[in-house]
């Protein structure tokens, strides 16, 4: 069964073409700058070929029309026509506390997404425009969405509500989802994997760190806790967000700066982070050569964002009373070997041994700790187009018998 | 050229009856705000002026009020560069060709309504676009059917009233003719959901529901300003607090312009006979002197950019 996997960002659509059950990755490709300048397509196919193709993409429809396109092309293609698609998986970021795990699309499930887009004003509406776009090239084709906050659905209730009044989270639903659950459920469990342990045994503790960051602490196969709230501005300061901030710090510049609640909403989540710090990027490669170079701000920036990962792993260890499995992925947490080491400086009294050969190496499964160490640390590159492939293929499956 | 063009799955994604491309016609202050929003909802916006010379003004102004916005961090500069490659000017009517939706914002500050002028305007859009593209006017005291009269497809005509400040301002007055057809008015209504607006329908009558409300107000304030009862701030802060208004019917004032305030008084005076519309002295007095709020920096108040400082006429009080 041939499935495509869309993960729709604001100006970017990565995607991949599975068969399923082998998980055999057909091609797989990136949209990237959609309605800016400079637009291509990067695809790659699993015989080698590469390919960057340049030209104008004025949103995300056309993006998805073009990227079908080369799936079927003679040149770059891997499929004869578009009847060989079976499915179409979608990341969906938000699910609210409506979904507590994948769901086919149906004109309902939409109406939930519609109305949950305030709640992540950032991603649900790539996320939808996606969704709108595959239901019109391919109407016959069955979609499914897989939900970030699905995972996290697990919480507790005294983890997951907020410190105000009951009453709006009985009236609006305000409290924590968290996010990136695609990724903590994939990296977690092949973590045990690679251990070869009992997942419903351990505490994990996983930290995604990408330009979206979180941490998520995990019990007993279950998503205990996780830094992102009720949206993905809470938690870990990422490249563009504030993460955790005094709410009454917010009033204070919504008043000083007289914002609206519009545009407070894009200082928070555009403006701030590694780059309303640094001033220089919210890239983490960028910072640091600005670092190296000197700048002050580049420096504190990089000592804020592993200072702010380091508190979130303190505190996830003492409420799950202890942790066997320290886990690193995303973009950073994979490739940025300085950042990783300054999170994992002075952790031995938590029972932390490192591998020293080990901490330069980036990019691949590897075990940081030493065998002796009390605590395994490990970087698992996340798979969340796999994890998304296999919970389309298992619902269409189902679907369809 | 283009490398994705050869994969193109011939354009079936493309929206059936959505308005992608927009055109406006007299590209003023008003013009140029609608502007932003739609290539800030992602439209593409050609917009016709005179002269070279003032299409490149509108590209500066509409540059510097984006400026305005990222200060306030309303956008980012990426996304500044976003919306002004969205936004393309030109001084020829063939060039509006492509537009799914027409708007003429010719200037509201001369004197009159510029009937006949925008009669004309009308008629040379329906010459170059297609039989799809709606013709609308930003009208506040005028009314869509006088205008509509001149094109072969009344039906495609509909009035859109944005009212001040437009980019605060979330309804638009959507004004339905004679003739508008009901799949013209659910087209704009969904254009204004697209641009994250909603529609009011208004029967048409001239001063619509805003304009008629507005200017009675305002003069009343000017009654209570001539009198010596409270002073300009004063009465713009009671009316604030009192009612919740954004702004003051003095503050208002000064952002749409003297000159239009009073336009659309004479207008409204003109159709309906009725006192209550009829231009206070003042407003007269102070355009005259080109007090004309923010855009000359005086009006009511005194300005420092746009932030007021002081008011010009001090409240006649009885010591």
């Amino acid at each position: 069964m041939k499935i495509i996997v869309l993960n729709c960002g604001s100006s970017s659509i990565k995607y991949e073409l599975l068969n399923m059950p082998s998980k055999e990755v057909l091609a797989k490709g990136l949209v990237e700058k959609i309605g800016l300048r400079g637009s291509a397509i990067k695809h790659s196919r699993n015989d080698g070929l590469e390919k960057k193709i340049t030209g104008e993409i004025l949103d995300h429809q056309q993006g998805i029309e073009y990227l079908l396109g080369i799936l079927i092309s003679k040149e770059y293609g891997s499929l004869k026509n578009m009847e060989e698609i079976s499915a179409v998986g979608h990341r969906v970021v938000h699910g609210a506390e409506e979904f507590s795990g994948s769901v086919l699309i149906t004109k309902e499930v939409i109406g939930a997404l519609e109305r949950s887009s305030e709640l992540a004003p950032l991603h649900n509406p790539p996320n939808l425009k996606g969704i709108y776009a595959m239901q019109q090239l391919l109407p016959n084709v069955p979609q499914v969405g897989v939900f970030d906050t699905a995972f996290h659905q697990t919480m507790p209730p005294h983890v997951f509500l907020y410190g105000i009044p009951y009453v709006l989270y009985e009236k609006y639903k305000i409290r924590r989802y968290g996010f990136h659950g695609t990724s903590h459920n994939y990296v977690s469990h092949r973590a045990c994997e690679m251990l070869n342990v009992d997942y419903d045994k351990q505490k994990i503790i996983s930290c995604h760190l990408g330009n979206g960051a979180s941490v998520a602490a995990i019990k007993e196969g279950k998503s205990y806790d996780t830094s992102m709230g009720m949206t993905p501005t809470e938690g870990l300061i990422m490249g563009t967000r504030t993460g955790d901030l005094d709410p009454g710090a917010l009033l204070f510049i919504a008043e000083k700066e007289r914002t609206s609640i519009s545009y407070t909403r894009t200082l928070l989540n555009k403006f701030s982070g590694m780059i309303g710090i640094s001033g220089i990027s919210s890239d983490m490669r960028n910072i640091e050569e600005a670092a190296e170079k000197g700048n002050k701000r580049a420096k504190i920036a990089l000592e804020m964002f592993a200072y702010r990962v380091k508190k979130y792993i303190g505190a996830y260890a003492a409420a799950l009373g202890g942790v066997d499995i320290l886990i690193f992925t995303g973009g950073i947490g994979e490739n940025d070997t300085e950042t990783r080491k300054k999170i994992l400086d002075n952790m031995q009294f938590l029972g932390i041994e490192l591998d020293e050969e080990m901490l330069d190496k980036r990019g691949q499964e590897m075990i940081l700790s030493t065998e002796n160490s009390k605590v395994k640390v490990l970087v698992v590159p996340t798979e969340e187009e796999l994890m998304i492939a296999s919970d389309t293929y298992e619902l269409v499956k189902w679907h369809l018998s | 050229m283009s490398e994705l063009v050869q994969f193109s799955l011939g354009g079936r994604l493309k929206p059936k009856g959505n308005i992608q491309t927009i055109g406006i016609i007299g590209c003023g202050t008003v013009g140029q705000v609608i502007a932003r929003i739609a290539a800030q909802y992602g439209m593409d916006v050609v917009f016709l002026d005179l002269t070279e010379e003032r299409l490149k003004e509108i590209y500066t102004d509409i540059e510097s009020q984006l400026d305005e916005v990222i200060a306030q961090w309303g956008i980012t500069s990426s996304e500044k560069k976003l919306i002004m490659s969205r936004i393309k000017g030109t001084t020829t009517y063939p060039d509006l060709k492509n537009c799914d939706l027409v708007i003429e914002t010719i200037s509201s500050r001369q004197k009159g309504t510029l009937l006949n002028l925008r009669k004309e305007l009308f008629k040379k859009v329906e010459e170059v676009v297609s039989s799809e593209t709606i013709i609308s006017s930003d009208l506040s005291t005028l009314i869509i059917s006088d205008l509509a009269v001149v094109l072969k497809h009344p039906e495609r005509a509909i009035g859109l009233h944005f009212i001040e400040p437009i980019d605060k301002t979330n309804i638009v007055e959507v004004v339905k003719g004679r003739k508008t057809s009901d799949e013209t008015y659910e087209k704009i209504s969904r254009f204004l959901r697209m641009i994250n607006r909603k529609a009011i329908l208004i029967n048409e009558s001239p001063g619509n529901v805003s304009t008629r409300i507005l200017i009675p107000l305002i003069n009343e304030a000017c009654e209570i300003l001539m009198e010596g009862v409270a002073s300009i701030s004063d009465i713009d802060e009671t009316m604030k607090e009192t009612t919740g208004y954004i702004y003051g019917p003095f503050e208002i004032a000064d952002k749409m312009g003297l000159d239009k305030i009073l336009k659309y008084m004479d207008n409204l005076y003109q159709e309906y006979g009725d006192r209550k519309y009829k231009a206070s002295p003042i407003i007269k007095r102070l355009v005259r002197a080109n007090y004309l709020g923010i855009q000359t920096k005086k009006g009511f108040y005194n300005y420092e950019g746009s932030k007021p400082v002081g008011n010009t006429i001090s409240c006649a009080i009885i010591n």
